[in-house]
């Protein structure tokens, strides 16, 4: 598979929908795969909250199982394009980045970011590809809700549009369970306001426990049970002493990895993106009416283990599309990772996606 | 479904209609509504092979268990909803009538016949029938609410449901002067067209 990553600059920025203006801005890019003669076969994939650029070919891969030579999106007949989001904190013009009005890394003041920026960014790296139509935009969660607005904002730029895992908008209890995260972060004594950049620390033990209760939350009662049970952790494999439970070990081992890579500002800006999406935004409310011009072929995939964006959020992305005569189809697979299963390839996941790529 | 009921389904079903297929198995139907009639198409299936057949046809199908209700469609105005073959496998027949009926303005129904002759001698040798229209045996089947023509007008007529257009093939897929006469007798199955009185 032919790997290319690249940092791709727009010298002519973008407008965010805060009302705010990124005078330039840099994304990070990774494609997999060839564009073909008449760039029709580009697919572009959108990363969930904390995931980056990286979809495939190497360990940090977030959609390695899905995305490949022969796999359910497959690299032998399409170039997969995928970039870190525009705040995100794996390359991309994020919190991390200098701020050129300061000379001073943006940190906490790096505006906000949305759904519809990402998408908007995103199609500028389409023109970067002069791509006209992607032949799909697909992810998972918050990259469920980059497809869903990719295929309202840009109905002629897209023939389909795969939405794994997401909702038209965060619930109440998905904004909850991000400021249980944010909190965390924020009460760290090393946040110092979100100023922990010039000050040389990180706010690692706020972010190690926003992130072990986002695992929690992407994981499932039944997978939980299943990978651990209430064994107890053995002795010698545990990261300190506190730990009693094999749970707690994963959960502690996850929370420290995460906090090691990720940036504290980005995790705010995300959350804070996620929770702010509504697609009818726009139409005040009205979903249909946001969803009335969508000209691309939908496929919506919910998880029956999923709790945080369960089963009856894709129903509702499938009504309104049905109400508004948007072709849409609409299955709820068994998926024992909760959230998380839409990162595994179970056999009907990769035939359905499969099927609507292929699909005339 | 033999050639000559999905020809009648089709005929049935006016240019341009918005149509919902309960029970669309590998969506030839709807494939063929759309591409013929215009149809602006929706497929309802429990069964995941055959959903994954339907959208590699690039069809529109939600996975559903009839069952469990369908009262959320009822917000999306439907002009047909067609349930073929799919009736008498459903736990509530009658309720999954009245729900189409509820969502959409026709509704074309079409069912095999256990009064049909073949059925009777089968059950007069004291065996359950096996027949083209019903292949499977009695422990496969999943058939679970078989009946009549007559059974199956009776209960159009205690719900209310008005049949506005009838057809009976028998057993080679045609109108046969026996089938038109005595139905009950001599169709194997029954094609309905059903609205609200």
């Amino acid at each position: 598979m032919k790997i290319n990553t690249d940092l791709i600059k727009f010298e002519s920025g973008i407008n965010l929908e805060s009302g705010i203006k990124l005078e330039s801005f840099e994304l990070m890019v990774e494609t997999y795969g060839e564009l073909n003669a008449d760039k029709t076969n580009g697919i572009l994939v959108c990363h969930a909250f904390s995931g980056n650029h990286q979809a495939s070919g190497s360990e940090s891969g977030w959609w390695n199982e899905i995305i490949g030579p022969d796999k359910a999106i497959d690299t032998n007949k399409y170039f997969v394009v995928c970039s870190n989001n525009l705040g995100g904190c794996s390359g991309s013009t994020g919190p991390l980045s200098i701020n050129p009005k300061t000379n001073k890394s943006y940190g906490k003041d790096f505006p906000n970011v949305s759904v519809l920026d990402w998408v908007n960014s995103q199609k500028k790296l389409m023109d970067y590809f002069e791509i006209k139509q992607w032949h799909m935009v697909a992810g998972g969660s918050l990259g469920g809700m980059q497809a869903l607005q990719w295929s309202i904002s840009f109905p002629d730029s897209i023939k389909k549009a795969g939405i794994f895992a997401a909702a038209v908008k965060s619930s109440t209890q998905n904004i909850a369970m991000n400021e249980v995260g944010r909190e965390a972060i924020r009460k760290d004594k090393n946040y110092m306001g979100g100023e922990y950049l010039d000050n040389n620390v990180k706010p690692k033990n706020g972010l190690k426990t926003a992130r072990m209760l986002g695992h929690i939350t992407y994981s499932s009662e039944s997978i939980m049970d299943q990978k651990f049970g209430r064994k107890f952790q053995d002795i010698n494999s545990k990261v300190d002493g506190t730990v009693d439970y094999e749970v707690e070990n994963y959960l502690q081992y996850k929370g420290e990895k995460f906090s090691d890579t990720f940036d504290a500002n980005s995790y705010i800006l995300m959350t804070k993106a996620m929770d702010g999406y509504d697609a009818a935004s726009k139409t005040h409310g009205d979903l249909e009416l946001a969803m009335s011009d969508i000209k691309a072929k939908l496929l919506v995939v919910g998880f029956d283990s999923d709790w945080l964006y369960p089963p009856k959020r894709s129903k509702e992305i499938q009504l309104a599309a049905m109400n508004v005569n948007v072709p849409c189809s609409c299955v709820i697979l068994e998926g024992k990772q909760g959230h998380d299963s839409f990162l595994f390839a179970s056999d009907d996941y990769v035939n359905i996606i499969k099927g609507f790529i292929e699909s005339v | 479904m033999n050639i000559s009921t999905s020809k009648i389904i089709k005929d049935w079903v006016p240019n341009n209609s918005k149509v919902i297929d309960f029970g669309c198995g590998d969506g030839s139907l709807l494939k063929d509504l759309i591409n013929e009639k215009n149809a602006c198409g929706y497929g309802v299936e429990i069964d995941l092979k055959k959903i994954q057949e339907c959208v590699v046809k690039g069809l529109s199908v939600i996975q559903k268990d009839i069952d469990e209700g369908i009262q959320d469609f009822e917000s999306s105005n439907f002009d047909v909803a067609i349930m073929a073959s799919s009736i008498q496998c459903l736990r509530n027949p009658h309720m999954a009538l009245r729900r189409m009926l509820r969502l959409s303005k026709q509704c074309i129904v079409t069912l095999p016949n256990l009064g049909f002759w073949k059925c009777r001698l089968h059950l007069a040798s004291g065996k359950m029938p096996v027949t083209p229209n019903l292949p499977s045996s009695w422990y496969e089947t999943k058939n679970l609410h078989l009946c009549t023509i007559k059974d199956f007008e009776k209960l159009c007529e205690d719900e209310g449901f008005a049949i506005n257009k009838r057809l009976f093939l028998n057993d080679n897929g045609v109108k046969g002067l026996l089938s038109s006469l005595s139905p009950n007798l001599f169709a194997s199955e029954g094609i309905y067209l059903l609205a609200k009185k």
